[in-house]
């Protein structure tokens, strides 16, 4: 999977804004949408959002958790446990980047909202890798991992999964050594 | 010179205090049970020096930067001053000192303990001590004679001693006081003190007099009392001049005399009324400072009359005297702070106790030398507390007597409180003040206001872009009222010295290159409160005036308010203008309300009626929902809506405060949509208002009418049926206004309350409770009522049935009575458009229709279910027949009424119905299944129904249903009519001049009559077939019997039976004669008769049909049993 399949994904999530357009309700094949009136907010999709803020028709009120507060905690969490803790959004990387890039006046201390996810992001991914590198090591068969988002999964999943591969095939090549070459022959 | 008493303040924990200035008065020094000693540096020094000396502090004394304190472990320490360093302990005793005193040149410290001794230690040698045994009890107080000679000393034991220092003997003894065994039994602590100076004499508090004595002679020299005392005095306190005594009692009261003239100067009552232990005289200032029993200090200022030597002008605190009662700058109409300052029994006891020519006398003679006794409400206030507790006012008077007659009765006010008028504001604005703060925030947009050393300006933004852009204005003029609406923006200024107050729009929308216009106030007159509507601006003023303005600026009307003005909002053509009606009192608002509309026809709906709020609340929002309801909300929360059902009631439809988590959070009011049922506001929290960064967000909320026991299923249900009813007032006054209005929108909202009324009837029905089925009923519309009719006979309810069939009866007869006693009342409308009368006489039919309608109901029900569902064609066949009739006056009037008639008549959905014939609804047994059906009907017939009560409405609709109806007329032109058709047409014929566009529409109607299936047509033939087969069946069951007979039959069958259907059957067609016929007949009749006396026939007619309806129903009921 391509990181920008989960971003687009991610841009299923439902975000608030407050519209400066009057729109009845629409109806999309994914659900209706609406009504829109003006300085009400109102849940869109993120691509909606982004698409009405880049054409400058709507005010974006940033998720709960998109907060400098919440973020610190839930860095420190993640820094404090061994294991992988749970994120605020399934897609918290995602909306981050798209909601600060786009609509970054609309929140609150962007930039620290950025380095904050960055940070927990490293962290997050810091212990991935730890734990792939033990799980190599150690020769399991088989590893839990709870708690990570599918942008995460999608960091090192094909490469792993593929390095497995290619280490098992040179595992098994190597320990029969001739005996499978006499079979060929 | 008044005094001031400033509020108390926390300063220990509670339990015992103590109190000294500092040698130059520049800090107040207390100590506490708490263990600390505190510097403060004034009152309202929030953050005192601490000093911890010990667990619990007795007593403390401060000269020459040392600090003496008595603390728990039985010592008596020294701590140096500022700093607070120990500096050693001076004496111990084996129980803990009470009191330490220092002698006046701060060389010695005298200190009485718990353990029966006094002892005089040398501050600078500790080794240097005096003991003087002899009490018998623990002592209480000591005061070193200012001349070091003596010392005085006060005991448990009841006895005040006098010893001489030089030889440690006891000089002389008084035995004045109670015995007790402890401290904390002793009635009062006796802080005894020697006259500063000369020392002359000694003052003792005894009981409620100040006892002096004269030094060397030892003999009682004169009383000190006063009437204000009612409890044992508790300490006394020289001023460091000699001339006042200060003396505070166990009950909080203080009391300062002149003592050369043995005149009382200062009266003072503690706020909480707790026992005054501490008490202090600034050295320099006539100030004092005091402790009570519960940890708190307080402040006296400005004591005594001015004679003082040493006096520097101290700064005389002037204050509201309301903040005598609550020092927090708090919001000043929050309620409880004005409390009555004492009752009106004080007066009365004083007047019983004296004669009444002394009082009279002493009242005059307060009138007269006010500058000599400052006449202060703190003071007048401490007087009516003491009075009122006040039993033994017979040998207080007998003390009393003694005594000039100071003038202690000071006339006071006695009841009630008047409620500082609520200041007039702009709806959805924060406080002027603020830096940062929203002019206006309504459903149009949002001004904002900078007012910072950088930044004056005015940000205007606009909810919806496509109004106008957003702008940014320089606010040279200093701004504070803005409007908002989506033509303009309003703004206003108060004046300043040299300029005027202005009024400023900028009206946005003009197509002209001058957006903008001011206009200046006269002199004097400033602008209080400003509002927009639709083409036109207003303000008023302080000269209680209301200006209008065109959005251009042209001036228009100007009007008188009855009162100051609060706030005013404008929608459309109506504005509404709370002000002033009067004083409130106790903490609430007396305001007015008026309500005027500037259209063409200008006329004010309310006038000037009293506006209902939550007690002890005052305005917080007044604007329209968006609909153009008025509403508002008070402080507390509570929004209120105009009920222009009820005759323009106020009516509570939400507590915003329910919603509230914390108790400091409120919601902050920006608008009310009616339609969506919404309340838009902004939650904040602590606050009673948002800030403007970051950028709040809107929330909403749902309205709830407060009606009782709402977690019932009765009390939802009631309650979503009365909401749905208030809220939709506004349909019937924009429809009388002539505003267009959706009718899908209202049909909808008809079905709503119609559904909710047949649940609860359904539910009562359950419950048994079938005279509250009849009560439901009649809220009920025509058709909902026989839905309701048929529900009870099918819950085999036939007493209820009965009933509800003849008021069904009654329902008509009142609706045809009705619309003519309005008809006169409309009568001036006649004149005003000439279209109207048509409708008007087209009333007169009406009930003719009605009633026909009501055996029609009937008939069906006869028959079987299966045709219940074609009772809808038959309802439909019947309606128009009133409108042929009212057309042929109409034609006589003009013919574009005629249009407007059949227009909207046009509004028969013919799709609707003819959905309803096809699909052949598998009837259920139970009537609410087919609920939603049914309704919609009877939503669309009512919806008419409300048309006709409202005419002008009529009016704007004309270009849509036209072209809906003529598009429906094409449709059904292309059948043949059937013969309910021609019935009508005879009846066409008899009227004679029928519009062909009227002959369409009755068509249109009459052919909803006509879809009967093939397989209807065959059913009506085999029904006694299927039921002599099977007898049990029902009538579902026989239509699913019939269903599963008819698809047996050959296909050619089948299409001879729908050929037959299409063409309309001589046998059919005879027969459905046969069975109209009668009726038919009937009408004709009563319509001949009712165009020949239409008054006289109303009272008669009900009368043969309630027989016949009854019969007939019993008939059906049994046959249905």
């Amino acid at each position: 999977m391509e990181p920008a399949e989960a971003e687009f994904l991610a841009e299923k999530e439902l975000v608030t804004i407050v519209p400066n357009f009057s729109l009845d309700r629409i109806h999309l094949i994914g659900g209706d949408l609406g009504p829109f009136n003006p300085g009400l907010p109102v849940e869109v999709p993120v691509w909606l959002a982004i698409n009405l803020k880049q054409r400058q028709k709507c005010r974006l009120i940033p998720p709960e958790w998109m907060d400098v507060e919440k973020l610190e905690e839930i860095r420190d969490q993640e820094r404090k446990e061994d294991t992988f803790t749970p994120m605020p959004s399934p897609y918290y990387m995602e909306l981050t980047k798209l909601l600060l890039n786009y609509a970054s006046d609309n929140i609150p201390k962007a930039d620290e909202i950025r380095t904050l996810v960055k940070d927990t992001w490293d962290t997050r991914i810091a212990k991935l890798r730890l734990s792939a590198d033990s799980f190599v090591r150690q020769q399991e068969a088989h590893a839990k991992l709870d708690n990570l988002t599918l942008m995460e999964i999608n960091t090192t999943g094909t490469f792993l999964t593929q390095a497995l591969d290619h280490m098992y095939k040179l595992r098994t090549n190597l320990q029969p050594g001739e005996s499978a070459h006499s079979q060929d022959f | 010179m008044p005094s001031a008493q400033k509020p108390m303040r926390y300063g220990h924990t509670e339990g015992h205090t103590d109190v000294c200035f500092d040698d130059t008065g520049s800090c107040i020094v207390t100590c506490g049970s708490d263990g600390d000693v505190r510097i403060w540096e004034n009152l309202d020094d929030d953050d005192p020096k601490s000093i911890n000396v010990g667990e619990k502090a007795y007593s403390c004394a401060l000269k020459n930067g040392k600090l003496i304190t008595a603390v728990l472990n039985n010592t008596v320490q020294i701590h140096t001053f500022p700093e607070g360093a120990p500096d050693g302990i001076l004496t111990r005793f084996t129980m803990n000192a009470n009191h330490v005193v220092f002698n006046s040149d701060g060389t010695k410290i005298a200190a009485g303990s718990s353990d029966f001794m006094v002892k005089v230690v040398e501050v600078t040698d500790s080794s240097k001590q005096k003991t003087f045994r002899g009490h018998d009890a623990p002592v209480l107080s000591l005061s070193f004679d200012p001349r070091d000679v003596y010392l005085a000393s006060a005991s448990c034991d009841g006895s005040i001693r006098v010893w001489k220092i030089g030889d440690q003997t006891c000089t002389t003894s008084w035995p004045l006081l109670q015995k007790c065994n402890d401290v904390i039994n002793a009635k009062s602590i006796c802080r005894l003190g020697w006259q500063p100076g000369s020392g002359k004499l000694l003052a003792i508090p005894v009981d409620k007099v100040v006892k002096l004595y004269r030094r060397e002679t030892w003999d009682s020299q004169f009383d000190l009392s006063d009437t204000f005392i009612t409890q044992t005095l508790n300490v006394v306190a020289w001023s460091p001049c000699g001339q006042y005594l200060a003396a505070g009692s166990v009950d909080g009261s203080i009391v300062v005399w002149n003592v050369e003239n043995q005149e009382c100067i200062e009266r003072m009552k503690h706020e909480k009324n707790y026992s005054v232990c501490g008490l202090a005289w600034h050295p320099k200032y006539r100030q004092i400072a005091y402790t009570d029993t519960e940890g708190n200090l307080g402040l006296l200022e400005n004591i005594g009359d001015g004679k003082k030597p040493n006096d520097k002008v101290a700064s005389t605190v002037t204050k509201d005297y309301n903040d005598l009662f609550d020092g927090e700058d708090d919001d000043y109409l929050d309620g409880d702070m004005i409390e009555p300052q004492s009752s009106p029994k004080a007066g009365d006891n004083e007047d019983d106790a004296d004669d009444l020519m002394p009082t009279s006398g002493r009242l005059r003679r307060a009138l007269i030398d006010d500058d000599d006794n400052s006449l202060d409400i703190g003071m007048i206030k401490a007087n009516s507390n003491v009075l009122e507790k006040e039993d033994d006012d017979d040998d207080q008077t007998g003390g009393f007597s003694a005594l000039p007659p100071s003038s202690t009765q000071q006339p006071f006010y006695d009841g009630p409180m008047p409620t500082p008028k609520q200041k007039p504001f702009q709806s959805g604005s924060t406080p002027a003040h603020l830096m940062h703060r929203f002019m206006v925030w309504n459903s149009v947009g949002i001004i904002r206001c900078y007012n910072d050393e950088q930044d004056n300006a005015i940000d205007v933004e606009f909810h919806d872009t496509s109004i106008h852009h957003a702008t940014h204005l320089p606010n040279s003029l200093n701004h504070t009222m803005a409007d908002l609406s989506t033509e303009a923006i309003l703004l206003a200024c108060e004046s300043t010295e040299e300029l005027a107050s202005k009024l400023h729009c900028i009206h946005f929308s003009s197509w002209d290159a001058n957006k903008e216009w001011t206009v200046d106030m006269p002199k004097d007159e400033d602008i209080e409160a400003i509002c927009l509507g639709q083409g036109w601006a207003a303000c008023a003023t302080s000269a209680l005036l209301v200006r209008v303005f065109t959005v251009g600026g042209v001036q228009k009307e100007i009007f008188s308010l009855p009162g100051p003005v609060v706030s005013m909002a404008g929608h459309g053509e109506q504005l509404m203008i709370i002000y002033h009606r009067g004083t409130g009192f106790d903490g609430d608002q007396c305001l007015g309300v008026q309500l005027m509309e500037l259209g063409k026809k200008k006329k004010q709906i309310l006038h000037g009626d009293p506006l209902s709020l939550t007690k002890k609340s005052y305005l917080a929002w007044v604007g329209f929902s968006a609909e153009g309801t008025p509403c508002y909300v008070d402080s507390e929360g509570i929004v209120r809506m105009l009920n222009r059902g009820l005759g323009n009631t106020w009516i509570p439809v939400c507590n915003t405060r329910e919603h509230c988590k914390g108790k400091s959070d409120h919601y902050w009011v920006v608008g009310i949509h009616e339609n969506l049922q919404q309340l838009r506001c902004i939650p904040c929290k602590g606050a009673r208002f948002p800030p403007t960064l970051p950028r709040p967000a809107v929330a909403i909320l749902p309205f709830k009418l407060p009606y009782c026991q709402v977690t019932t299923e009765k009390g939802q249900m009631e309650e979503q049926y009365w909401r749905s009813v208030v809220f939709h007032n506004h349909v019937d006054y924009l429809s009388k206004n002539g505003y267009e209005l959706d009718e899908n929108a209202k049909s909808q909202l008809v079905k709503e309350q119609q559904e909710l009324l047949m649940k609860l009837f359904a539910l009562s029905c359950k419950l048994e409770r079938e005279f509250r089925c009849m009560e439901l009923a009649d809220l009920m519309t025509q058709n909902v009522v026989n839905l309701a009719i048929k529900y009870a006979s099918r819950s085999r309810r036939l007493n209820l049935a009965q009933r509800l069939s003849e008021m069904a009866v009654e329902k008509a007869s009142e609706l045809a009575t009705a619309p003519e006693d309005e008809e006169e009342e409309e009568d001036f409308r006649k004149h005003l458009n000439a279209g109207y009368s048509n409708t008007a006489t087209e009333w007169s039919r009406l009930p003719v229709r009605n009633v026909q309608q009501d055996q029609e109901m009937e008939d069906a029900e006869e028959t079987d279910a299966y045709e219940e569902v074609e009772e809808t064609p038959e309802v439909h066949k019947q309606r128009p027949n009133p409108f042929c009739k009212g057309v042929t006056s109409a034609e006589v009037t003009t013919p574009k009424s005629v249009v407007i008639v059949s227009s909207s008549q046009g509004r028969v959905n013919p799709f609707k119905v003819s959905s309803n014939k096809k699909d052949p609804v598998v009837p259920s047994a139970n009537v609410l299944d087919t609920m939603s059906k049914h309704s919609k009907k009877t939503s669309l017939s009512s919806s008419r129904a409300v048309n006709k009560q409202n005419p002008p409405v009529i009016k704007p609709l004309i270009p849509k249903p036209k072209s809906k109806q003529a598009l429906a007329a094409s449709f059904f032109q292309a059948r043949t009519p059937n013969s309910s058709a021609k019935t009508v047409e005879e009846r066409e014929e008899k009227a004679g001049n029928e519009s062909h566009e009227v002959k369409v529409t009755a068509q249109e109607n009459t052919e909803n009559k006509r879809p009967k299936t093939g397989f209807q047509m065959w059913l009506e033939e085999n029904r006694a077939n299927i039921l002599t087969d099977n007898p049990d069946l029902n009538e579902a069951e026989v239509i699913k019997e019939g269903m599963s007979r008819f698809r047996m039959l050959s296909s050619e069958e089948r299409v001879v039976w729908t050929e037959k259907a299409k063409g309309g059957t001589v046998n059919d067609l005879a027969e459905d004669k046969k069975r109209k016929r009668p009726t038919a007949d009937e009408d004709e009749v009563k319509k001949n008769q009712e165009q020949k006396s239409e008054d006289s026939n109303v009272s008669k007619k009900p009368k043969p049909l309630d027989q016949s309806t009854n019969v007939r129903l019993s008939a059906f009921a049994f046959k249905q049993s």
